[in-house]
């Protein structure tokens, strides 16, 4: 048991090392991409939003970006993971392996890549006039804890569900696209017309992406928000770990 | 109680899943008649393979005999029956499943080696044997989009034969790289079995079989025809082959 434990890292360590090398080797930018994803939608938002639409918001572009950070990691990973099987049909197919390391690879790679910007991150907060806070250190590592706790059920899920019924992927895009509208990452909750308000309060990824802001722009956890997290990643995990056990070795088949 | 895989009764039926939203609201798809779309992929197969030796399997293309590797590597479970496998199970379905263009050869042997089930200590431990093996010393610090096919065959085998495993599944592919490497893979194998490892072949080349397997059985429409010593199993599949020959001769005049 101990072994399998092991290997599922180890092999879960390779294939985010295969994936970085991947993305780097294969571009001159190199690392600098890790960046240009969120920098680039931050600053379209803030051109529509701050200077056609003038919202009044005090420094507008750390609000952004504090947001677009996690917000980037969690779509990147969730669409990625949804193919993680059908496009590795050989692997599941001809190798005995624990198949929940798949779509975990494409959230362990992208998670890699959030890490890698949030040096960035920090020093765009420093020089916009934000302060950086030694909590931080445990914060943000919980923080991260908790995105992949909340991601990584969700993306074995659709994965799974993926290879069933192919058109999941195409619902996966649109439905991205739709929630990134439905949570506060590029307008605050506070701007949200009181008669909808209860939608926010109750989505999960509201949540997230406003404990993020405020572990960021504060320095503070916001802890009903954070145990509202748990509660959902609890729930997500119990469905990703009964649909693996009824789909999971009958994937060889249908791949 | 020798026998390291030990088959029973398999049944295997493959499930026809609705493919898209699509064919879940439009409902079923035509039922095709051929001899593919038979219910039963395995139908009752019964078989045992003693450790330390090898397992020749024939028939005709689309009989089954895929779809006992994997039941054996346990990618597919059995509908109905039993299989036990005693070992480590590696398959040579594909070498370099799992291989990425744009990686070297090094670093695609540990990918590969972790995929199969080796640990980062042993894959350490392993690798110059390995790149010794493929013969591919010069070429291992480049991506493996540089190499010829028969060339990632090269690596592929190497690092599955240093796996840790006791079992060996062999589909067709025997047919690795140049005769010099051919020949080198075949020697390999023998001395793999000299060491109680366990061979599975399924190869339509009879000399392959005639000289690497022990026993063997013959498949015709999922279903065992004759199992036992592989000279009787090869005459038996010959006998089948000109059988359906003449039979599909009949059919076209």
């Amino acid at each position: 048991m101990n072994d399998r434990i092991r290997h599922f890292f180890e092999l879960l360590y390779l294939l985010v090392q295969k994936d970085l090398k991947v993305r780097y080797k294969s571009s001159v930018l190199g690392y600098l991409w890790a960046l240009a994803n969120p920098f680039a939608f931050a600053l379209v938002y803030f051109v529509a939003f701050k200077i056609i639409m003038r919202v009044q918001m005090h420094n507008y572009s750390v609000f952004l970006l504090t947001g677009m950070f996690p917000w980037v990691w969690l779509t990147n990973s969730l669409s990625q993971a949804t193919g993680s099987y059908r496009n590795n049909a050989s692997l599941v197919k001809k190798v005995n392996l624990d198949r929940a390391v798949l779509p975990l690879g494409n959230v362990a790679h992208e998670m890699v890549h959030f890490c890698f910007a949030l040096p960035v991150l920090a020093i765009f907060i420093y020089f916009t006039g934000g302060e950086m806070y030694g909590a931080w250190l445990w914060q943000i590592p919980l923080m991260i804890l908790l995105q992949l706790a909340m991601v990584y059920p969700v993306a074995l899920v659709l994965a799974l569900s993926n290879v069933y019924i192919h058109d999941v992927e195409y619902l996966v895009g649109i439905g991205l696209s739709m929630l990134f509208f439905l949570t506060p990452v590029v307008y605050p909750v506070t701007m949200v017309p009181t008669a909808y308000r209860h939608y926010f309060e109750w989505s999960p990824l509201a949540a997230l992406i406003e404990n993020w802001r405020s572990v960021l722009l504060h320095g503070s956890v916001n802890m009903p928000m954070f145990m509202h997290c748990v509660t959902v990643a609890i729930i997500v995990a119990v469905l990703a770990v009964v649909t693996y056990r009824k789909t999971a070795s009958k994937l060889g088949e249908l791949l | 109680m020798s026998a390291i895989v030990q088959c029973s009764d398999v049944w295997k039926r493959y499930g026809k899943p609705a493919r898209g939203i699509k064919e879940l609201l439009v409902g079923r798809r035509k039922v095709v008649e051929s001899r593919y779309a038979r219910e039963w992929a395995l139908q009752d197969v019964s078989f045992e393979i003693e450790r330390g030796s090898a397992f020749g399997i024939v028939g005709h293309n689309g009989t089954g005999k895929s779809t006992l590797l994997s039941l054996l590597l346990g990618t597919i479970l059995p509908d109905k029956g039993d299989i036990s496998v005693n070992g480590r199970v590696a398959s040579l379905l594909e070498l370099g499943a799992g291989f990425h263009p744009d990686l070297t050869g090094r670093e695609n042997i540990f990918l590969y080696g972790s995929i199969l089930g080796m640990s980062l200590a042993e894959i350490r431990a392993a690798l110059n044997s390995i790149i010794d093996f493929s013969e591919l010393e010069g070429a291992v610090d480049n991506p493996i989009r540089t190499y010829s096919n028969g060339m990632i065959a090269r690596l592929g085998f190497s690092t599955i034969i240093h796996a840790p495993v006791d079992i060996l599944l062999i589909d067709e592919v025997l047919a690795v790289g140049d005769s010099r490497f051919k020949e080198k893979c075949r020697r390999y194998l023998h001395e793999f079995k000299a060491r109680q490892g366990t061979l599975v072949i399924v190869s339509h080349e009879m000399e392959t079989l005639a000289d690497m397997c022990d026993s063997g059985m013959c498949m015709n429409m999922g279903q065992v025809v004759v199992k036992g010593e592989i000279h009787k199993v090869l005459a038996q599949y010959q006998e089948l082959m000109k059988f359906s020959n003449a039979r599909k001769k009949g059919e076209v005049v």
